[in-house]
């Protein structure tokens, strides 16, 4: 059996170093402990009346479908064309198909808002732990050297997106809505940053984090 | 004021929210390189829990003078090498370095085929699996790797020499078996030995 040269073993180890892992602990886990020792300082929370805020709420519906379908874009054998990005017009993929038919217990049964509040960001961490898998293992060997420009093209709209969200928080800076609008951004980003780095040249080196 | 420099005030008063965002950014990389530098997924996962804590709890320390996620990074690797010599699995570096004769393998990895290389890492000795880690994937150099270790730059590079001797061992069926490594093109940049 012959070794593997020292080249090869490089190109091993550059795909390494920009493979993604999911996170090895979940948030609220760190939370409580951070909570146990007062680094956390729970603030009351703003009770968001639905009356008053349903423009807030609706864009966390559209956030988590076009998640979602971003979600399906991303796990799609065939890559995304530049003229078919749009993401309602993405055709059925697994991901999506099992988005479709998941059970969602309870999710129209709430008791109080905390519930429903709980249940949602439980939902988006779920959703940030998803794209990490699938951006660690689902998309190198799906990966073309030309889509390049679409991951991009990807990443600065996702970039405005943040900077936008991020303003939002400035102005409310606890409000939850946002903040999953923010994260769920931050999730796409990562993976589309990820994919990007898939695709790159072998020589090319991230600079930092 | 810059939106980071405002975020990391928020996160430093207590703001979970704020908390959470840098949590959610740097995981990917910092996670990471813990459970690199572990090898083992269940240890890794409570020594990543111990590492966030002390980000947290340093984050007051903080002094915008490097980039936060090289700051962190910095507590990660420091933090998990020393969780790694608490569990005793880090004791045999140093012996490993000074005895340059002795052998990072193993009879029983002559008939170990890894598929991937982080499973591959995972048959090195902890010495030599955090040298590796360190300089190829993190881009330390040796003398940091050396500090870090506590070791000499010349140990660190004798323990880096055995640790891809040992890798392209065995990783070597991968090329035999026609796969895609063998056909990977390009430039490799990987900081020099």
């Amino acid at each position: 059996m012959s070794l593997l040269s020292e080249e090869e073993l490089d190109v091993m180890v550059d795909r390494e170093r920009t493979k993604g892992f999911p996170p090895l602990n979940d948030w609220d886990t760190i939370a409580a402990r951070l909570r146990e020792e007062g680094i956390i300082r729970d603030r009351g929370r703003r009770v968001v009346t639905a009356g008053g805020n349903w423009w807030l709420r609706a864009a966390a519906v559209v956030m988590i479908a076009i998640g979602s379908a971003a979600v399906g874009r991303y796990t799609a054998t065939r890559l995304p064309d530049q003229t078919s990005v749009a993401v309602a017009t993405a055709e059925p993929t697994p991901a999506r198909q099992a988005s479709n038919t998941a059970p969602t217990a309870g999710s129209t049964d709430f008791r109080s808002a905390d519930e429903a509040w709980a249940v949602l960001n439980r939902a988006g961490a779920e959703y940030q732990k998803a794209s990490a898998y699938l951006a660690a293992n689902n998309s190198v060997q799906n990966v073309r050297a030309d889509s390049a420009p679409v991951y991009q093209s990807r990443l600065a709209a996702l970039d405005q997106v943040m900077q936008a969200t991020h303003s939002a928080l400035n102005q409310a800076p606890n409000d939850p809505v946002i903040n999953q609008y923010y994260l769920a951004t931050m999730g796409a980003r990562e993976a589309t940053r990820q994919q990007l780095s898939a695709v790159q040249t072998v020589g090319a080196k991230l600079k930092g984090f | 004021m810059t939106m980071d420099q405002l975020e990391l005030k928020r996160a430093i008063s207590g703001d979970e929210a704020a908390l959470r965002r840098l949590w959610t950014q740097h995981s990917p990389h910092i996670d990471a390189v813990v459970r690199r530098l572990c090898g083992d997924p269940d240890l890794a996962a409570d020594v990543s829990q111990e590492v966030w804590m002390q980000i947290f709890r340093a984050l007051p320390s903080y002094r915008g003078d490097s980039q936060f996620g090289t700051w962190a990074h910095r507590i990660a690797v420091n933090r998990t090498l020393n969780a790694l010599r608490k569990v005793r699995r880090v004791a045999g570096i140093e012996t490993d370095i000074e005895d340059d004769t002795a052998s990072v393998e193993m009879d029983s990895d002559r008939t170990f085929l890894a598929e991937t290389i982080e499973q591959a890492i995972t048959q090195l000795s902890p010495g030599a699996r955090a040298v590796f880690v360190l300089h190829d994937v993190e881009g330390y150099t040796h003398g940091e790797i050396g500090e870090e270790l506590g070791i000499t730059a010349g140990g660190s590079k004798s323990q880096l020499f055995k640790a891809r001797a040992k890798l392209r061992k065995l990783l070597a069926h991968l090329v035999d078996d026609n796969s895609s490594v063998a056909t990977v093109a390009g430039k490799v940049n990987v900081a020099p030995i």
